[in-house]
């Protein structure tokens, strides 16, 4: 599958690793409700980092969709928050 | 739902903006291949202003390195002439200095950062648009052929998704350039209108009391160096320094 880590770029990951991203996502959607920054950027780090060493990157010169779409490295708690209350998406 | 499904989202809402006018095959490919080129300067044009600003800063950051010596070198010429209040205020003076030259360098390095986030979002783009224009010729050559609606599909997409992770990517640029810019601006009219230092800072009561009590001992520290090596000036014989 293709996963862009966003302002960061696209990698190629087996698809075999889904289930752990889910895992980390849920933990993510923990920290971010106990406004636990230091846990939340741990997280965030090991997320991406599961796509970087898992994963080759995508040629400078290919146009493919991804499949899923990681945030951006630099993303803050206080921004993440804001992702999920933010207008426009539908709370799941 | 989790912060990748939500991102995910956010992504698809913004290729949406760019997917809206897909409805000519043929005049969408020119018409996103504008965009592309039109986004491509955008970006160029972000780099180069976040260029100028780190050289603004920069050019401040020597101002105030001028600065610093030159207080230096009068609070040495305040002792010598044996007025240590005058000295005293020099190395206060030259305490603020340090601090805002610390503040800028760190500034300076973020907007570093940031330059070359932009930088490399730039060569991606470059490379993007340069397999689009490749891919849409050869869409455009194979028109007639019934698998060209999908392959416009899946090149727009691609590239509509690049455009849109470039944008954010110009958006964050821009938002801490400005936020750096502010600060860069106001510490130039403070200069300007002569209240340099202080309360631009957003500290509280406290912290800037412990900063006070702190730049005190070093101002105590070097006015008692300066007072050493005056008087063992003073106690050579004549002749000799």
């Amino acid at each position: 599958m293709i996963v862009r880590i966003l302002t960061e770029g696209q990698y190629r990951l087996p698809g075999s690793f889904i289930d752990q991203l889910n895992e980390v996502d849920n933990k993510i959607v923990d920290v971010v409700e106990q406004e636990d920054e230091t846990g939340f950027q741990k997280l965030l780090i090991e997320m991406l980092d599961l796509v970087r060493n898992n994963g080759t990157e995508v040629g400078m010169d290919e146009l493919v969709e991804s499949d899923i779409v990681l945030p951006e490295p630099d993303i803050t708690l206080i921004e993440a928050e804001e992702l999920f209350t933010g207008e426009g998406i539908v709370p799941g | 739902m989790g912060i990748l499904a939500r991102t995910s989202t956010l992504m698809r809402a913004k290729m949406n903006r760019l997917l809206d006018r897909a409805e000519n095959p043929s005049e969408t490919l020119d018409v996103a291949y504008d965009k592309q080129i039109e986004m491509l300067r955008n970006v160029k044009r972000g780099v180069v202003e976040m260029v100028s600003t780190k050289r603004r800063l920069e050019l401040q950051a020597g101002k105030v390195q001028d600065n610093i010596s030159k207080l230096d070198a009068q609070a040495r010429q305040a002792m010598d002439m044996g007025r240590e209040d005058m000295a005293r205020l020099a190395l206060e003076r030259k305490q603020h200095a340090i601090t805002e030259l610390q503040d800028l360098d760190q500034q300076i390095s973020g907007l570093e950062l940031e330059q070359e986030k932009l930088t490399k979002a730039e060569q991606r783009l470059q490379a993007k648009v340069q397999a689009f224009r490749t891919k849409k010729e050869i869409i455009k050559a194979q028109y007639k052929a019934a698998q060209a609606q999908v392959r416009i599909g899946s090149a727009l997409s691609g590239i509509s998704e690049e455009m849109g992770d470039i944008t954010l990517s110009v958006e964050r640029a821009e938002d801490k350039t400005e936020a750096l810019r502010a600060k860069s601006g106001a510490i130039d009219e403070l200069a300007e209108s002569g209240v340099l230092n202080m309360d631009i800072d957003g500290k509280d009561d406290i912290s800037r009391e412990l900063d006070k009590l702190s730049a005190n001992a070093e101002v105590e520290n070097e006015l008692a160096a300066l007072k050493a090596s005056v008087s063992e000036k003073k106690s050579l014989p004549e002749g000799q320094s």
